[in-house]
């Protein structure tokens, strides 16, 4: 599955590398990096950090 | 070229009974400096750095050691107080989190909106036609525990039994904790017997509700327990009492000192949700946000020791003029993210739900009590930590 974050929305509060520590990580600077596609095995944890980011900039899918 | 901060001003007495977060000494010194040093450690001024210090890797939440800078290190009170996911770090707070987070989403928060919409209007109806109310007593109190109660499934007509144990919990963060804990460990014991009642509830007749959606939480094979569940029930009646029941107060004074803005949100509803961004930017509850140094590092020239506590001062941020410009308050505006919910891995965890029942009853409120202005007698929580109107008699004229 595809994932687009709106890093122009993104505040890199990490909710989703804590959700989802498979596709999303806080770097040294305490900045967001992420993955562009996993795997669909770990869609409900994908879907959850998709959920929880405070300002809702994640997308999932094309 | 560092400096320590032992070794600068500017300096703010926070301790001091008069000091106002908001004054003008603290807006003057943001203008010297990006921070001053405290009796705690140091306060964070300025928009930029709030931002960045909040999250910073090198950063945990501040908060942990209350009770034991209190003289209390063991009890119920102690271990609860431990028990809160806002006083966990790492992968213990993560699990905690990952855990108790899909309860609150946003989308089960949604279907709430009508309650929410109909227990505003109720609440309205019974003292509109007076033309005058205690803000406080007869709005943002029974609105904030009555939300917890719908959430929680509990009976809404028990609202004053979460409202006043959850107040008479709050004296725990003041600096009387050691004499109140009595008194303290009483409320406590109260509301676990509520949440023991709703976990067994929930446990024999499982619905899609909130309670019921934390109650199975999962994950990876790993649940709650029945002791985590009982302490989160309880953190989240305690912290989504007092801190809504202080937001809906503020909003209600920043919106008397802007009338024509008031009038504007009772026209367009729709700007609900921007109206309780632009109050929660200008006016926060939550005064500051608590960090300490995990460890000693450099930021912007200067050194910071492991174990200082850093405060984050919301509404300074907020109104920083580097940022915002002009002071102003305009819930038109398009503007950057406030830290009145916080920010980083201790995010609010309640937001969805405090953004979505406030931004019901704000507008609600602006087309049935128009013209609203302060009645004397108001009286004040101190304007720092957490703040908000212990009284707030308004008048108004009412309207359909």
């Amino acid at each position: 599955m595809k994932i687009t974050v709106d890093m122009a929305r993104c505040e890199d509060h990490g909710q989703c590398a804590i959700a989802a520590p498979v596709a999303f990580r806080m770097n040294d600077d305490g900045r967001l990096e992420h993955d562009g596609e996993v795997s669909d095995a770990y869609a409900a944890e994908i879907e959850e950090a998709a959920d929880v980011c405070p300002v809702q900039a994640i997308l999932i899918g094309d | 070229m560092t400096t320590t901060i032992s070794e600068l001003g500017p300096r703010l007495s926070v301790t001091d009974p008069a000091f106002s977060i908001t004054s003008d000494e603290v807006k003057q010194l943001r203008e010297q400096s990006w921070y001053a040093t405290t009796e705690y450690g140091i306060a964070v001024l300025r928009y930029e750095e709030v931002s960045r210090l909040l999250k910073h890797p090198k950063l945990k939440q501040g908060s942990a050691a209350w009770p034991a800078h209190n003289g209390v290190v063991e009890g119920p009170f102690a271990a609860w107080f431990d028990s809160w996911v806002l006083n966990k770090e790492g992968e213990e707070h993560h699990r905690l989190r990952r855990l108790m987070n899909p309860a609150f989403s946003h989308k089960l928060i949604g279907g709430l909106v009508p309650r929410f919409q109909a227990l505003a209007a109720e609440l309205i109806d019974a003292f509109a036609a007076k033309g005058e109310c205690d803000f406080t007593a007869e709005f943002a109190e029974p609105y904030a525990a009555r939300v917890i109660a719908i959430m929680l499934g509990l009976p809404e007509e028990e609202w004053e039994i979460i409202a006043r144990e959850s107040a008479t919990l709050g004296l725990a963060m003041g600096v009387t904790l050691k004499q109140d804990l009595p008194e303290i460990e009483k409320a406590l014991e109260r509301l676990y017997e509520y949440a023991d009642a709703l976990i067994a509830d929930r446990l024999q007749n499982p619905g899609d509700d909130f309670m019921s959606v934390l109650v199975r939480a999962q994950r990876d094979d790993d649940s709650l327990s029945e002791q985590e569940l009982r302490d989160a029930v309880v953190l989240l009646i305690f912290g989504g009492y007092d801190t809504t029941r202080n937001q809906l107060g503020l909003a209600m004074q920043t919106f008397m000192q802007h009338p024509d803005q008031w009038d504007l949100l009772a026209s367009d509803p729709s700007l609900g949700g921007k109206a309780v961004e632009e109050v929660m930017r200008v006016n926060p509850t939550v005064r500051w946000v608590t960090r300490e140094a995990k460890e000693t590092f450099e930021f912007q020239g200067l050194t910071i020791e492991a174990g200082t506590t850093i405060h984050l001062y919301s509404e300074s941020a907020g109104t920083d003029p580097r940022v915002f410009g002009e002071p102003s308050f305009d819930i038109t505006a398009e503007r950057r993210p406030h830290y009145g919910f916080g920010g980083g891995a201790h995010h609010c965890l309640g937001h969805f739900v405090a953004r979505s029942d406030m931004s019901e009853a704000l507008p609600l409120l602006a087309r049935r009590l128009r013209d609203p202005r302060p009645l004397p007698g108001d009286r004040w929580l101190p304007d720092s930590g957490n703040t908000g109107p212990i009284t707030l008699p308004i008048s108004f004229t009412p309207a359909p």
